[in-house]
């Protein structure tokens, strides 16, 4: 026994060796194998975005920028540099079409998720069946008849759906709403009933006690689903791509996608504004991982 | 039943408060279902309308005057040289997209459950890795697609290259992308990378439903842990792996931007959402893109079918 005590004292080694055993190692590559090739991918793109265009353009890759080299910035943010992206006007543009759905969905979602939880009433099961089954359709399925629609509506109306940041609020509101109503009347149910019907008895309207029993309750759950919609909205592409065809209206996406195929190809900017607008994602979703989850295996990104 | 009790004694006026609630209620679903069902179920049949008939540029302000062209859309769209198969080193979108659908969500699955089963031991800062392993699903599609193509740059200094060709298993740079056969297997790698932790999320949810007991019985039985993930763990996740299995293949058979970031449908990596792209938003033939769109739809279907009926049959099992 004194033997052993002091192998181990003697060499970390020795400790490790009769620590190990086989499914120990086996856990320990796995779990190497997975943040290595999970991780990589985000360090080379964070990494690429601080290397100068004669780090990016040699001829063997640079592991390890020289140091935070704010070149591929400037060309994103600076107006005074030759090739000045504006992307500050993408960001916002994003900011424009994000925050709103956020907004409405969690508005919407309330309500519709408090009549679903609370009420009986004639077809409900139906009504909230086909609302998800309808939430499976693929949005590809979906961009040419909405597409062929929202022409025909515009042309009517005498608005264009091209380049119409509204527009792209309305249809991803459409494909966010189902778990939005789906994750909060969940939340509702378990919100005791007994609280309300004590206000309902105290005097207050129905609306009253939505207002101010309910809705106050049910913040993380009316939080994540304003996360939830607002990263749906912020990372969209298909639709945006579609609709968007003049460089001053495009959202990020589409605006890296631009900058990735346009003649001067120039990785390390691609990779800037890829970090720019993967952080707050990235932020927001590790602020709330715990209320996020539930959205996330509700089909959450959707495809 | 008990319900209905409750409301109407809390309600004194019983039978005309619970007509004032569903009038409420229905108030307050309305602006969802008008969104879902005007965006959604309305499109949805309408493209059926489309692919049986002419619509282009021309007449898209004016779509119901469009001509009435039967099975026209199908036609073309099943002789397109880009749709059908045409020899083994050009399997055309169809095969392609099963293919791909297949190739991903076998992928994703196996990634997934290992994922989920390394997460549910227990070793320390788990609740880091748990987070980490989330990022490939949570982080932009765009800016993952580009990393992707970024490392795997044709160029020597590609550093995908770089690495394979110091530690010798290529003598060449190799153009990934851009070489059939290779291309479509990155691209199903692509997407299991970036979906497994859906999987994950799913699987780790149940396993942790699963009874301690009778992984206690097994030890005592003398199971090794093979026997245990075979007999105990393996039989729990049946239906969880059936549900993911089909919504992944779904979700798969219709994505468009992973394929269409990476490869742009190129290099025998065209697939049937690409292609419903191409026919509607290059060639602007919109009839033509909607019957493509057609088939998509009729495997949705199928799918959705049979997911119904596992998730119907797995809540009476267990």
């Amino acid at each position: 026994m004194a033997n052993t005590t002091r192998d181990e004292n003697l060499t970390i080694i020795g400790h490790l060796a009769r620590w190990i055993n086989w499914p120990r190692f086996l856990l320990a590559i796995t779990l190497f194998f997975f943040l290595t090739g999970i991780l990589f991918p985000f360090y080379w793109m964070a990494s690429s975005s601080f290397k100068t265009f004669q780090e990016i353009g040699g001829t063997e890759p640079v592991y390890v920028p020289s140091g935070l080299r704010l070149e591929a910035y400037r060309e994103l943010f600076v107006p005074s540099h030759p090739r000045f992206q504006e992307f500050g006007r993408n960001i916002l543009n994003t900011a424009k079409v994000s925050v709103p759905t956020a907004i409405i969905a969690v508005i919407l979602s309330t309500m519709g998720a408090y009549a679903i939880a609370r009420f009986r009433f004639k077809g409900k099961e139906a009504l909230l069946n086909s609302i998800l089954v309808i939430y499976l359709f693929p949005g590809i399925l979906l961009i040419i008849p909405i597409f062929a629609m929202l022409s025909r509506v515009a042309n009517q109306l005498g608005f264009s759906v091209q380049d119409n940041l509204g527009v792209l609020v309305f249809t991803y509101l459409a494909q966010t709403l189902p778990v939005a109503l789906y994750m909060l009347a969940n939340y509702f149910r378990t919100v005791p009933g007994e609280i309300e019907e004590a206000a309902l008895i105290d005097g207050c309207s129905r609306l009253e006690v939505i207002w101010r029993v309910t809705l106050p309750l049910s913040v993380p759950a009316l939080v994540s689903v304003a996360i939830y919609t607002f990263m749906i909205a912020w990372n969209e592409f298909l639709y945006a791509f579609i609709f968007l065809n003049d460089s001053d209206m495009f959202t990020m996406p589409i605006k890296i996608n631009a900058i990735y195929n346009s003649p001067s190809f120039r990785p390390n900017v691609v990779m800037a504004a890829s970090t720019v607008m993967t952080i707050p994602v990235v932020v927001l979703f590790l602020s709330l991982e715990r209320f996020l989850e539930e959205g996330l295996t509700a089909g959450g990104v959707k495809g | 039943m008990a319900e209905t009790k409750e409301t109407s004694k809390s309600g004194r006026g019983g039978f005309s408060l619970r007509q004032k609630e569903a009038r409420l209620a229905w108030i307050l679903v309305s602006p969802t279902a008008l969104i879902v069902f005007g965006l959604v179920l309305f499109p949805a049949i309408f493209s059926i309308w489309i692919s049986f008939h002419d619509v282009g540029l021309q007449n898209l302000g004016n779509v119901f005057q469009a001509d009435f062209v039967g099975l026209q859309n199908y036609r073309q769209v099943v002789t397109d040289f880009a749709f059908k198969y045409r020899g083994p080193q050009d399997w055309g979108a169809a095969i392609n997209s099963v293919v791909f659908s297949f190739g991903s969500t076998v992928l994703t699955l196996l990634l997934g459950l290992i994922a989920a089963l390394v997460l549910n031991q227990r070793f320390p800062a788990r609740g880091a890795a748990r987070a980490i392993f989330l990022f490939p699903y949570v982080a932009p599609i765009v800016s993952v697609a580009f990393v992707w193509k970024w490392i795997l740059d044709p160029k020597p200094s590609g550093v995908l290259n770089d690495i394979l060709l110091s530690v010798g298993v290529i003598q060449e740079p190799v153009s990934y992308l851009a070489t059939r056969g290779l291309a479509m297997v990155l691209v199903v790698i692509f997407e299991a990378w970036r979906y497994f932790p859906f999987a994950m999320l799913m699987i780790l949810a149940r396993l942790q439903a699963i009874d301690e007991t009778l992984y206690e019985v097994a030890t005592v039985a003398g199971a090794s842990i093979w026997q245990k993930f075979r007999y105990v763990t393996l039989p729990g996740l049946r239906y969880v792996l059936g549900s993911i299995f089909l919504l992944r293949l779904m979700w798969t058979f219709n994505k468009f931007d992973d394929i269409w970031l990476l490869t742009g449908g190129g290099y025998g990596t065209n697939v049937l959402p690409v292609l419903t792209y191409q026919f509607s938003f290059q060639s602007y033939d919109f009839g033509k893109g909607a019957a493509n769109a057609m088939i998509l739809l009729l495997i949705l279907v199928v799918c959705l079918a049979a997911y119904v009926g596992i998730m119907m049959r797995g809540t009476e099992e267990v």
